[in-house]
């Protein structure tokens, strides 16, 4: 009995929390048509355009996905880092030197007359190693140098940046002139097999697939799982609950790097097909956003990495057909993630005049 | 001032923490209010002072109905309470705090704010420096600063909720007498506690709240039996001191010496026996938090030798001292014991430790469910630890613990719990004596000391008196050693190395 | 709700870095939005109304930076109106923010595929990040033009030549523009200190900060009579186009550093307006102190008391001529690389780079600088030797002229200029 009240309980919350996440959602909405209107542009119009761009055709659709498949991969890195109450900002970086080791250990054998299919496994496999690595550079700042993780990891996104740039321009400069367009781009056996006639490569979606299940069940029913959100909820107590804490930490970015350098070197593989100087496309800072968004939930991570998958590639239009800056997209986005934090703010506040009495359990500890 | 509340109605949920309540407290009164945890105190406590807003119901302020929908309509209208934790910034200084709550001005008139300060202070007795940073105060300390902080905002009538929860013997008669100022000065004082001792050596009047009613009144000379009747619905006793059997030598400490920035502990040395119950007595601040850190594992030692069973656990983490029976129950439960955001059943599954990859949440669930019922827990599988209230977040901390110890580790484990709670923690603990485990609890209850402890040690100012039998000592001797009275010019070293 | 507060901030601090990563995207938030035409796309242009002759040719393009950026995007995006103006029948359509950084997961080649969709019959790549994008779509689209703008894919003699009937590249000849802002930063400089502002390190980064240094050395010692061992002219690379906080060093820091340790002219290489920005403060604070923007002709706006003058591209005339040939079919796959109009040098319908002097430049140093301008449209070649590299190897022997080739891919920085030769 009191097992099925306390599951209506949580179904109820659950939908509570829904539905003030979608007036989130319609309020963020509401106000870009404002702002819309504000400048003079048509804004049915404009969220048309969005969506022609995003999913108008199959080629759209693709795109959208190849945008997406990446970000899912941020996600459930950032996601883990999160549950240990981390701040991995230097996401970025991981992602960077994902791609870094992968386009090193394809430029190192793409003359070796291995099997292209095995080069490609063990480039994508130093991807993860190079993100791993990165990410452990930034645990080891914050659990032994006690750098803020915030910080260590802005200061390892700029060294990330700063060695794409060198390598592009010095020692992998395309012959000619080193150029922004990046190294040389990798011969065709070297792709990630696509999608014949588009770009999209249906490994990537599926490696992504993967990420999402194992990210969801790690932390949902594994003791490395609890015990990562013990740490970030209360790294005290869980220590004295017998958690070894600062190696959860590192083991919490060491995954992230993980998944962090997947989506580096997808960007090598599937996607680019070269090392550029940007190759991490932002991905790991939007992934911050949406699992800011989802709060903890893996599963959700799915449709919200969609939709700001679809916003990137969709606003390509609004320039095109409308004239109007492509920046709405980031706006909305924006929006949408303060708002929704917004809202849960209020939700907590009513909540908990609700629910939490302000004398703990006030009746609750009646003689006993 | 003279405050009435009429018909205060208020329910949380199902829950009815105020119901139907009447009270008057003519000014220059100290009003005792009586009640165990839960029994709606604080409940009405904030209604007065605004942090709650009632369902039903009047204030009358000499007379007058007022409308008070937050904490500053409050102060406003010559209302300020004092919360259980300091409301206070800690890493500002003194005189910082003191000016921030007063509006109007852009640019707070410090002098004149420090001047008052400090006539205020003097006029109670307080030692307040302006300029020390609030950290670096006594729980005692920042009582003071509140109290002449919400004068200097012009309060009239005053709230305590628990005020002697967390402070010093010496500390207590300084509020005392405070209190007691504030009375003469036609203030009325509204003093919120479970506590007999203290309503009965203070209030003018007493009323007791139980499970929302207000269920009684008394004038002095109170009766304990009669209060304890009216807080409990029944009588209920501490019973008598039970020495548990005790075994071999457990825990040895040789010259142990541990320190932090302020304070040094040196040399001390100890052997527990197995089953044995070991007070540790002092003003909080004395070191016993320090030495307690350093027995777990938490703090490095700076020398000397911790040994639990013959095994050497110098230098050792907590987490391999755990490993070999030691746990350590933080007096701050919710910082630092349990995971606010965790539910039971998680927190049974974290500690249990299980081998495995996956958890079995089924398993977890039965154990969280067998724990609760067996220590009484109020809530359920999944329940939210910060949804439990103070007694129970104890219980959950106790049933947390593994099966077997062999040495247990506490701080403050009965602190603002009721009666009831305490002895039944107590039970609990001594339960573990009779299978072995050795206890040492640090207290600032010198009857909870005098009652549970098999030995005490007394700490001043980092100073650590020898193990003291508990049953040659009382009260009165207790409390001059905590104060620092009666220590040996020379170190102290009457059987230092009792029985090894 | 604490957390919630502190996740706030964290928002905050994330949303800042991911604008800032946007770079120049950002810089003009609040024009960010539509001319007021825009409003109805559907309806037809005006030049449509024009004689029905007028067949219309829509051509696209791809800008690295917003459209609107006083820059290098809005240059070409100006030289796209200059088209439309001048060429009956022509419509621009556009994608701006093309890099991987705005619009992840795109490439600009997909970009370019949905402006075809759009009706492009030829589109123009602005920028070398798009290089190889642009090969890879000039060759999966054999039937649409391209202009590919700096780069070299189908210059015959490059390194890199890969021949494409469809495309053409364009450049101005920017080396003269950069002779003439050194020139003019040597003719007024106090101190004999000059600094060179520079972005990345490339070829292109490399010849113009070399050329600056060819026009600042010769009119140092043949205008003014000094000697070439007191010139100082020292470059520092901040390392990108524009400022990324955290990633590149900060241009207003090193514009400073230059100005503060005794080099009072500051030439900028990078697309953004630091350096500019600087000395007016300093100027203002009562320094003696000038600086040369780059890229955009209206670069000096609001910066009279310091600006010498601004060497820009006009890409308007170019464009133009491609786009007819394409559109009257004389279309040929060809590499320019094209020089100023000697005649005027700011002439908007003939010349491929400009120089527009600023109101600091001194009256006798603009007499100065239109006899240098007037010596170079006579033919002076400052790329004639004996000019050494960097490291004292010769480059150049005694009256030796460079070749195109030896001057697009400069090796290294000359011998006489302070600073980094490659990326290390």
């Amino acid at each position: 009995m009191a097992k099925n009240t306390a599951a209506s309980r949580r179904r109820k919350t659950i939908w509570i929390n829904v539905s003030f996440q979608s007036a989130a959602f319609v309020l963020a909405l509401l106000l870009t048509t404002v702002m819309l209107l504000a400048v003079g542009a048509p804004p049915f119009q404009a969220y048309r355009s969005i969506l022609v761009g995003a999913f108008g055709s199959v080629g759209d659709i693709f795109d959208t996905l190849i945008a997406w498949a990446p970000l899912l991969l941020t996600t459930m890195g950032v996601l883990i880092t999160f549950s240990a109450g981390l701040w991995n900002i230097g996401i970025e970086g991981q992602v960077t030197l994902g791609a870094i080791f992968t386009t090193w250990i394809l430029r190192l054998l793409q003359e070796s007359g291995l099997p292209p299919w095995l080069i490609i496994v063990l480039g994508i496999l130093a991807g993860i190693v190079g993100g791993a690595l990165w990410a452990s550079l930034a645990g080891v700042l914050k659990t032994f140098g006690g750098v803020n993780e915030i910080f260590g990891g802005l200061g390892l996104n700029f060294v990330a940046t700063a060695l794409t740039l060198w390598l592009i321009f010095g020692p992998w400069k395309r012959p000619g002139t080193g150029s922004m367009s990046g190294t040389l781009p990798f011969p065709e056996e070297l792709w990630l097999p696509a999608i014949p006639g588009f770009r999209l490569s249906p490994w990537a979606l599926v490696l992504s697939f993967i990420a999402v299940v194992v990210v969801y069940f790690l932390l949902r029913g594994t003791h490395f799982g609890l015990r990562l959100k013990a740490v970030g909820k209360n790294m005290r107590a869980a220590y004295l609950l017998g958690v070894p804490t600062w190696q959860h930490m590192l083991a919490s970015f060491l995954l992230c790097g993980v998944f962090a350098g997947l989506a580096g070197a997808l960007q090598v593989t599937a996607v680019y097909h070269r090392l550029i100087p940007s190759i991490s496309s932002n991905y790991g800072f939007t992934g911050l956003l949406v699992a800011m968004l989802v709060n903890f939930h893996a599963l959700w991570a799915v449709p919200v990495a969609l939709f700001f998958a679809a916003l990137n590639i969709g606003s390509v239009h609004l320039p095109i057909v409308l004239k109007l800056d492509s920046s709405l997209s980031g706006v909305l986005q924006g929006l949408l993630v303060l708002l929704v934090l917004m809202v849960e703010g209020a939700r907590q506040r009513l909540m908990s005049r609700k629910i939490i009495p302000a004398e703990p359990a006030s009746g609750e500890e009646v003689q006993s | 001032m003279d405050v009435e509340l009429r018909d205060i109605h208020k329910t949380f949920g199902k829950v009815r923490a105020n119901v139907g309540i009447r009270l008057h407290v003519p000014a220059g009164t100290i009003q005792g209010i009586l009640g165990e945890n839960g029994a709606g105190k604080s409940t009405l406590m904030k209604v007065l002072s605004g942090f709650i807003h009632a369902d039903q119901g009047a204030i009358l302020l000499d007379g007058r109905p007022v409308v008070i929908h937050s904490p500053a309509d409050a102060i406003r209208a010559g209302i300020g309470m004092l919360h259980q934790d300091p409301l206070d910034f800690p890493p500002m200084r003194v005189i910082d705090n003191f000016v921030m709550a007063r509006g109007g001005s852009l640019f707070p008139g410090r002098a004149a704010a420090r001047r008052d300060l400090k006539k205020l202070a003097a006029q109670f007795g307080f030692a307040l420096d302006p300029d020390a940073y609030v950290d670096s105060l006594t729980v005692g300390e920042r009582q003071q600063l509140e109290i002449v902080r919400l004068l200097w905002l012009g309060a009239r009538v005053l709230i305590f909720d628990e005020p002697t929860t967390g402070i010093s013997a010496a500390q207590k008669e300084r509020l005392f007498a405070a209190l007691r100022l504030l009375a003469d000065q036609d203030k009325t004082v509204l003093f919120v506690s479970h506590k007999l001792e203290d309503v009965e050596g203070l209030c003018d009047r007493v009323v007791v709240l139980r499970q929302g009613y207000l269920v009684g009144e008394a004038r002095p000379p109170y009766t304990t039996r009669q209060l304890v009747e009216m807080m409990f619905g029944k009588a209920i006793s501490i019973g008598k001191r039970v020495p548990c059997a005790v075994g071999e030598t457990s825990l040895r400490l040789r010259n142990l010496s541990v320190e932090d920035y302020r304070l040094k502990v040196r040399g001390v040395n100890l052997a527990v026996r197995a089953g044995e119950v070991i007070g540790l007595a002092g003003m909080e601040g004395s070191g016993q938090g320090l030495f307690m850190r350093a027995v777990a594992g938490l703090l490095r030692t700076t020398g000397g030798r911790i040994s639990l069973d013959g095994r050497n656990l110098t230098g050792r983490s907590h987490l391999v001292s755990k490993r070999h029976g030691v746990a350590f129950l933080p007096a701050s439960r919710l910082e630092e014991g349990l995971v606010p955001g965790l539910d039971l059943t998680e927190h049974f599954v974290l500690a249990e430790k299980k081998g495995g990859f996956f958890i079995d949440w089924e398993g977890g669930r039965a154990l969280a469910e067998e724990r609760i019922a067996e220590f009484n827990i109020r809530g359920t599988p999944a329940s939210h630890v910060e949804a439990l209230s103070g007694g129970n977040q104890q219980r959950a901390l106790l049933a947390l613990l593994r099966v077997s110890l062999r040495l247990l580790l506490l701080e403050h484990p009965t602190r603002g719990l009721d009666i009831e709670s305490t002895i039944y923690i107590w039970s609990k603990l001594k339960e573990r004596c009779g299978q072995g485990t050795s206890i040492l609890f640090v207290s600032s209850d010198l009857e909870e000391i005098l009652q549970y402890s098999d030995r005490v040690l007394v700490f001043f100012n980092g100073r650590v008196s020898p193990p003291l039998e508990a049953a040659e000592m009382n009260t009165d001797r207790l409390g001059e050693l905590i104060g620092g009275k009666g220590w040996p010019e020379e170190e102290w070293v009457e059987e230092m190395t009792a029985d090894g | 709700m604490r957390n919630t507060l502190f996740r706030f901030a964290l928002l905050a601090l994330v949303s800042v870095m991911l604008l800032t990563a946007c770079g120049q995207a950002t810089a003009v938030p609040t024009e960010a939005v539509v001319e007021p035409e825009t409003t109805e796309p559907e309806v037809v242009e005006p030049e449509a109304t024009e004689p029905p002759e007028a067949e219309e040719f829509v051509f696209g393009m791809l800008m690295v930076g917003p459209y609107n950026d006083h820059g290098w995007s809005q240059a070409h995006y100006d030289a796209g109106l200059y088209v439309e103006e001048n060429l009956p029948g022509a419509r621009m359509i556009y994608v701006d923010k093309v890099n991987p950084a705005d619009r992840p997961g795109t490439t600009p080649a997909q970009l370019a595929e949905d402006l075809v969709a759009q009706g492009a019959q030829l589109v123009i790549f602005n920028s070398d990040d798009m290089k190889d994008s642009a090969t890879e779509f000039a060759q999966a689209n054999p039937d649409v033009y391209v202009i590919m703008a700096s780069g070299d894919q189908v210059w015959a003699d490059g390194n890199a030549y890969i021949p494409m009937d469809n495309m053409v590249n364009i450049m101005g000849r920017m080396e003269y523009g950069k002779m003439i802002a050194g020139c003019a930063a040597a003719l007024t400089t106090q101190t004999g200190q000059i600094g060179y502002l520079g972005p990345l390190i490339n070829d292109e980064t490399r010849r113009l900060a070399a050329s600056a240094y060819l026009g600042a050395e010769y009119c140092w010692t043949e205008y003014l009579g000094n000697d070439p061992a007191d010139l100082v002219f020292k470059v520092t690379w901040i390392g990108f186009w524009f400022n990324i906080p955290g990633v590149t060093a900060d241009p207003t820091q090193v514009a400073d550093d230059f100005f503060n340790t005794g080099f009072d002219v500051v030439i900028s290489g990078i697309d953004t307006t630091e350096a500019l920005t600087e000395a007016v403060r300093l100027r203002d604070a009562g320094q003696e102190v000038w600086a040369i923007p780059y890229d955009y002709e209206g670069a000096c706006e609001g910066a009279d008391s310091v600006c010498l003058g601004v060497p820009y591209f006009n890409w308007g005339p170019a464009y133009l001529e491609t786009i007819m040939a394409a559109r009257d079919g004389t279309y040929a796959s060809n590499f320019q690389w094209n020089a100023p109009d000697w005649a005027d040098i700011n002439n908007p319908d003939t010349s491929a780079v400009g120089f527009l002097s600023g109101p600091a430049l001194g009256g006798e140093a603009a007499g100065l600088l239109d006899q240098f301008i007037a010596e170079l449209a006579g033919g002076l070649n400052l790329w004639t030797g004996p000019i050494n590299l960097q490291d004292g190897a010769p480059y150049l022997a005694d009256g030796e002229v460079a070749t195109d080739l030896q001057v697009w891919y400069l090796p290294q920085l000359l011998e006489g200029m302070e600073g980094q030769s490659v990326s290390e």
